[in-house]
């Protein structure tokens, strides 16, 4: 559970968790850890800090901003009021029934109606939600939890195991949810008591407490209402769920917003603060920026704050803004089946590769994209340089090394050198690719355009495309190169599962696979490393793992890694977010005050 | 002239059916699966076969035409593929007062402009009034509208803070928080459309004032208000009635970049939101109806017409 408490000064106790975090004897591989600290229900703060310590991660964490550093203290607020909020870049919040939910910002609203077994705390730790305790088999296939006793739903009935039975029951049946496929690995879920279950895994996963039972982005096991979908029916729970988090939602007019209200049987009773939150979709960026100017909203959820608007807000004495590392990579992604960066087989070593004029172009075109112009001219300064698909928010899974020794970190001469050895000198003779793209992204894809142009002097043309049919071509891989990437990824099975596996769910699962045996990429060692940390309960040993597929792909340019997003969160100053709901990527409100 | 409305209306209803079925299979020729789109983020194929199995569209094109067929003559617009599946009577009956609301108060804005403006442009024609006019209009014709729409919500919401920012309110929860939330789009949108009725206005104003019945009535020594308002205004109508219809029927489907820039879901929205998420079901409901709209409003022109030119009968 989580103990902060918004009476201690947080600097200070900042100073004083940084300090423990060093207070080890350097020579000692378990860092002055025990066994407990690393196996209890989810790591502490102190241990993830002392794990970073311990991996040199503290000091680079420290320097990225906000990562460590709570972006607003938690100030002395009052309860009670109501929170006037929009949701950016949306013009509707399409539906809140967890089954259905398949956007980052619906899960930061259901996150504050429903409840799941988790849910991650701001260090990206699994912490008991409903579940109270759990207990995990020497060999990591089963779960026993101890549920919560004393929870309601919003409608009155108790929660109970049967809860999580049937959420289970109707999870795995994709008839009922689009994310049925996440419980693949769940072999059985058994009820011992009213208030105890079992899983039982078909093998161990790593990422089961963090994806597969998180509340928000987890999904499949959010805890839903039998009673609730039962007498309303899944259209109108898709609307106005029924769960027992710590608001409930009393309106929601699809595309006008929703206003939720403070659920007075809220398991815990010192929380929500709030009586009253109004959430608001909004699609354009300037009048989100003139509502939250004039006051009619007071804090920002949704789809990332547009990069342009974030200095402006800044310099704005009435708003808060603050920066944290965002749960994510975005990346270019090449058509290995395509010349000129053809490479049909990756499962040799990158010195072998380097002999292939494909593998060259790719590296020549990873290497002569300069990130940090990108994120000045692109992002406006607001994003962190990606070399992988594991992010800087992962923290400790993060390798901090990658930037300098990664193959793709930014070297101009080199780049031109393989262009020239991959016959293209100065780009002469390069053929004219395209670069397809949502309308959205159409600026920063002209950016990468211009810096490769002026870098390398090839040319990529941007090609905006519908989101439906970018997805077709995307899936067929049909395209010379598209930008696409990945949010929510709050364990590193979402970087490395989903995207760098052979048999990931987005590697072009709907290509002709006669013609095209892999999708986007495809290596052997890294399909093992993989599988090999997704099993593995050690932490240390996992990040070890996370760390050399995360290498390989890099090496290998799977992608051309661009850009960590940061979470950008902006409030009016009267708005107090406390530092401890500060999650990547979420927007908790449960602990949030007025002033 | 019962007659004559009976035959438009079976004929509107021939042109709806023409447009939906046009738009059918329009929908289904354009790249981009639905559930592909929707189910990204899981990539479970199983989750989008089952999907693919309840609307239906696993069946052949045509079974799909035949069966939507069935459902629209029992009167079933079906069910949104996206999100949590809505029915789409729902989404299109809650979006249909939003926009109806600003068309409403933006054709009423726009005539409070107009017919003085135009008036006053064509019957003191070649002065400094009907240049200004002029000018105006032309101004109102060239500013784009997401455009005035940023500027009165940067100047009256953001600096002055007298009006809502963004949002609809419906009226049922009071007439001023609904006014107030549709003023600045009511003039975002209105803008643009008394430019273009003050320039018919005037031209039309300006052929009718030309005539000879109009010299006859000056040299009975008629005064200048009588003749404007009683005598060449309605006859100038005719021209302009028909593209206050057109435009009023545009205004009802087309106000979507204002609706984007306001978040007001109306149909103009829901519209470009179904066709982006090839959300079949949502797209082919609201066609039916902006068809409908636009069918309606032309025939309620038309007989208009009869009022304002006693010379016009339909049936003779």
């Amino acid at each position: 559970m989580s103990s902060n408490k918004p009476s201690d000064d947080p600097q200070a106790i900042l100073q004083k968790e940084l300090g423990d975090a060093y207070d080890f004897d350097p020579r000692d591989p378990m860092a002055g850890l025990t066994g407990a600290d690393l196996s209890s229900d989810g790591m502490s703060r102190r241990t993830v800090l002392r794990l970073m310590a311990a991996s040199g991660m503290l000091t680079t964490a420290s320097m990225l901003p906000g990562i460590l550093t709570p972006g607003r203290a938690e100030a002395a607020g009052q309860s009670g009021g109501t929170l006037r909020c929009g949701w950016a870049g949306t013009p509707e919040l399409p539906t809140l029934d967890p089954a259905q939910i398949n956007m980052v910002l619906l899960f930061q609203v259901s996150s504050n109606v429903l409840s799941g077994l988790t849910h991650i705390d701001a260090d990206l730790v699994p912490r008991g939600d409903l579940a109270e305790s759990w207990e995990v088999t020497a060999d990591g296939t089963q779960y026993v939890f101890k549920l919560r006793q004393g929870v309601t739903f919003h409608n009155g009935d108790t929660f109970t195991a049967d809860d999580v039975l049937y959420t289970y029951n109707r999870s795995k049946n994709p008839e009922n949810s689009i994310h049925s496929r996440v419980l693949n690995n769940v072999d059985a879920l058994e009820k011992i008591d009213d208030h105890t279950v079992r899983f039982k895994l078909a093998k161990p996963q790593a990422s089961f407490l963090t994806k597969t039972l998180e509340r928000a982005s987890g999904r499949a096991m959010t805890i839903v209402s039998r009673g609730a979908l039962d007498s309303m029916g899944t259209a109108q729970y898709g609307l106005t769920p029924v769960g027992t988090g710590p608001f409930k939602v009393t309106e929601h007019t699809l595309g006008q917003g929703l206003t939720l209200e403070k659920f007075d049987n809220y398991y815990d009773p010192e929380r929500p603060k709030l009586d009253k939150v109004t959430i608001q979709p909004i699609i354009d960026a300037e009048p989100l920026a003139a509502a939250l100017e004039a006051g009619d909203i007071q804090l920002v959820g949704g789809n990332p704050v547009a990069p342009e608007l974030v200095d402006r807000f800044v310099e704005n004495p009435d708003l808060v803004v603050s920066e944290i590392a965002g749960p994510g990579f975005q990346s270019v992604w090449l058509n290995p089946w395509r010349d000129p960066f053809k490479v049909p087989d990756f499962n040799k070593p990158v010195s072998e590769l380097m002999k292939e004029n494909g593998f060259k172009v790719r590296l020549a075109i990873a290497k002569g994209l300069d990130r940090e112009r990108y994120i000045k001219q692109a992002q406006f300064g607001r994003g962190i340089a990606a070399y992988g698909s594991i992010n800087p928010a992962m923290g400790y899974y993060f390798d901090k090394d990658l930037p300098n020794s990664s193959n793709q970190r930014y070297d101009l001469e080199e780049a031109r050198q393989l262009l020239a050895d991959a016959g293209y000198p100065d780009g002469k003779g390069f053929p004219e690719l395209s670069l397809i793209c949502t309308a959205t992204a159409r600026r920063e894809v002209t950016v990468i355009s211009n810096i490769l142009k002026k870098n390398l002097n090839i040319t990529v043309k941007p090609e905006v495309q519908d989101w439906p049919v970018l997805l077709e071509h995307f899936q067929t891989m049909n395209f010379d190169a598209l930008r696409v990437g990945s949010g929510g990824d709050y364990d590193p099975d979402d970087g490395v599962v989903d995207w760098m596996q052979t048999s990931s769910k987005f590697n072009g699962r709907k290509r002709d696979k006669e013609k095209m045996p892999f999708g986007f990429f495809s290596d052997a060692e890294v399909d093992a490393l993989i599988a090999e940390q997704s099993a593995m309960a050690d932490i240390e040993k996992r990040r070890d793992i996370v760390r050399r597929a995360d290498r390989i792909t890099s090496d290998k340019v799977a992608s051309v890694f661009l850009f960590h997003p940061k979470d950008i969160l902006v409030h009016h100053k009267s708005v107090n977010f406390p530092a401890v709901s500060r999650i990547p990527g979420l927007v908790d409100l449960d602990r949030t005050t007025i002033s | 002239m019962l007659r004559y409305l009976s035959r438009r209306v079976i004929g509107a209803i021939f042109v709806m059916w023409a447009v939906a079925t046009l738009v059918f299979f329009m929908m289904r020729i354009v790249p981009g699966d639905p559930f592909e789109a929707m189910l990204f983020d899981s990539g479970d194929p199983a989750a989008a076969e089952e999907l693919r199995r309840k609307f239906g569209l696993d069946q052949p094109v045509y079974i799909q035409y035949f069966i939507w067929q069935g459902n629209m003559l029992r009167g079933e617009f079906g069910f949104s593929i996206y999100g949590s599946h809505q029915p789409v009577a729902r989404l299109v009956s809650e979006a249909l007062p939003r926009t109806l609301s600003l068309a409403a108060l933006s054709f009423f804005l726009a005539i409070l402009i107009a017919v003085p403006a135009g008036l006053i442009a064509a019957t003191r024609r070649n002065t400094a009034a009907d240049y200004t006019v002029t000018f105006l209009a032309f101004l109102g014709l060239s500013m784009p509208e997401f455009w005035v729409a940023i500027l009165l919500i940067i100047f009256f919401a953001a600096h002055l803070h007298w009006l809502p920012a963004i949002g609809y309110v419906p009226i049922s929860k009071g007439f001023w928080p609904w006014l107030s939330h549709l003023i600045l789009p009511a003039v975002a949108v209105g803008t643009g459309f008394s430019a273009i009725i003050a320039r018919m206005i005037r031209s039309s104003m300006i052929e009718v004032l030309k005539t000879d019945y109009m010299r006859l009535a000056r040299s009975k020594g008629l005064s200048r208000q009588v003749l404007t308002i009683h005598h060449a205004f309605p006859n100038a109508l005719i021209p302009v009635v028909t593209v206050v219809g057109i435009a009023f029927a545009l205004l009802m489907a087309g106000a979507v970049v204002v609706e984007n820039v306001f978040a007001i879901k109306g149909l103009g929205r829901l519209l470009i939101q179904g066709i982006l998420n090839r959300d079949y079901p949502v797209v082919q409901g609201t066609i039916i109806v902006v068809s409908a709209i636009f069918v309606f409003s032309n025939l309620l022109v038309d007989l208009l017409y009869t009022t304002i030119d006693p010379r016009i009968r339909y049936d003779e």
